[in-house]
């Protein structure tokens, strides 16, 4: 059982590595469509965007960030399909993941089945052409199999299937939308904090990633404050480890100091991983501070409404942030954070077990 | 001995490089001889070809997702590992072969 949930595991997130080039063009390319749109007044009535009378060349920018999205839950359920079928997968996925992303209209809102339906209908597809490619078929028939069986009898039902999962999916996403929008600041920080934590906890492993994939699935659904608190969270431990090692020279030695500089450089560029080589030296001291720092950004972060609208952290993406100050503010917080548990958990502990170190 | 390897985590920036980097010098460490292709989110890099594929006694596999051309190690003994534990600890990797 657990390993046919690990294979699972393995099958989401190579459908997750293809999708992620795309989250981040439609997301940049939209993000910056409509800050031009607020630069420059193009705004409708009740002050929402509106790119009717902006410049062909910014609406064909805001054109192609939305295509790119729009293939967004095809794309993520082709390769979850590929990842399990091979080649054959691709076409059900595909075509699943496609019809996944039409329109629905939930009551007064427009969705539709969106990343949710794509796991899914990705994981069925898989499962139907793996399935067929089982049947026992005559020699005859056998070079028609991948031409014309299996893509017909995949993409048949696993398209019946997500048509009717379409409406019911639908909901579930305007629902999550509703919860994510109705908390108040206690679960907002309850959020924050998991997200915080589940980012620091295997820097850049499965547990960040599933962090960071709600958070970038979030941003197709126009909900930009998950990424943002992901966001800020991201950088905070490589920061953190690096700023410990600047403010406390004497605690760390020569190559660690040096692994510090190289941390802060990743730590600018939203690579939560610079800190692995701290953390895997020292993991019980290193990673509950490091937990501790994201958390406190994310917190941070979420509570002033920081909004990301790339799926990716760090100062590097300053650019698509909405609440750039705030933003700024929670990630120096965390790394602060981060830097002074660290060093202090060093100086309480290390007096203990070598008290003979003092030289 | 003479090993190859592949690495491949979700993302495809950091850790793929960095595990291949740790295969390379434990490797050296312990006096084989390796070759490691990345797939990261450039795609394949540093390409392993059927022949030093067929030749290699064991081939390391740390990915985290479904690799591509995964039929080339069709022929060859394989030992598949979660990237971090080649990270973690890449001697205990090295100690499966």
């Amino acid at each position: 059982m657990k390993e046919i949930l690990q294979q699972h595991k393995g099958y989401l997130l190579t459908g997750v590595s293809h999708v992620i080039p795309f989250i981040a063009c439609g997301g940049i390319l939209i993000a910056l469509s409509l800050a031009y749109a607020f630069q420059f007044g193009h705004v409708d009535a009740a002050g929402a965007p509106d790119l009717s009378n902006a410049p062909a060349w910014i609406r064909d920018v805001n054109l192609i960030g939305t295509k790119a999205f729009e293939l967004f839950p095809a794309v993520l359920a082709g390769f979850i399909a590929y990842a399990m079928a091979g080649k054959p997968g691709l076409l059900p996925g595909f075509v699943g993941g496609f019809i996944a992303s039409m329109p629905q209209v939930v009551g007064d809102k427009n969705t539709s089945a969106g990343f949710i339906g794509a796991l899914i209908i990705g994981l069925v597809a898989g499962h139907v052409v793996n399935g067929l490619k089982k049947l026992p078929v005559p020699k005859l028939l056998r070079p028609i199999m991948p031409i014309i069986i299996i893509p017909i009898f995949s993409a048949l039902p696993v398209g019946l299937i997500m048509l009717a999962l379409n409406i019911p999916l639908a909901k579930v996403m305007v629902t999550m939308g509703h919860f994510l929008e109705s908390l108040q600041s206690g679960s907002q920080i309850v959020l924050a904090m998991v997200l915080g934590a589940m980012i620091a906890f295997d820097m850049g492993g499965p547990v960040n990633k599933a962090a960071f994939f709600f958070g970038a699935a979030m941003i197709q659904q126009g909900n930009y404050m998950i990424m943002g608190a992901c966001a800020a969270a991201i950088c905070t431990p490589p920061l953190g480890m690096g700023l410990a090692t600047l403010l406390s020279r004497k605690r760390w030695s020569a190559e660690q100091r040096e692994s510090g500089l190289a941390a802060i450089g990743m730590g600018m560029i939203g690579i939560t991983e610079g800190a692995i080589p701290f953390a895997a030296a020292d993991p019980f001291r290193v990673i509950p501070c490091l937990m501790f720092g994201s958390m406190i950004a994310a917190t941070i972060a979420m509570l002033g409404g920081v909004g990301n609208h790339a799926p990716h952290g760090g100062p590097i993406v300053l650019p698509v942030v909405t609440g750039r100050w705030l933003y700024v503010i929670s990630i120096v917080a965390g790394a602060l954070a981060t830097a002074l548990a660290i060093n202090l958990v060093k100086q309480v502990t290390e007096k203990v077990s070598s008290p003979g170190e003092n030289k | 001995m003479k090993i190859v390897a592949v690495t491949a985590c979700p993302t495809g920036i950091a850790h793929t490089y960095m595990a291949a980097e740790q295969l390379e010098k434990t490797a050296r460490k312990l006096g084989h001889s390796i070759k490691v292709e990345t797939q990261g989110a450039m795609g394949i890099e540093n390409k392993l070809t059927q022949e030093e594929i067929d030749s290699a006694a064991v081939a390391i596999l740390a990915v985290d997702i479904a690799i591509e051309e995964s039929e080339r190690f069709d022929r060859v003994r394989k030992i598949k590992v979660p990237v971090q534990s080649v990270m973690k600890n890449p001697e205990a990797v090295f100690a499966q072969i």
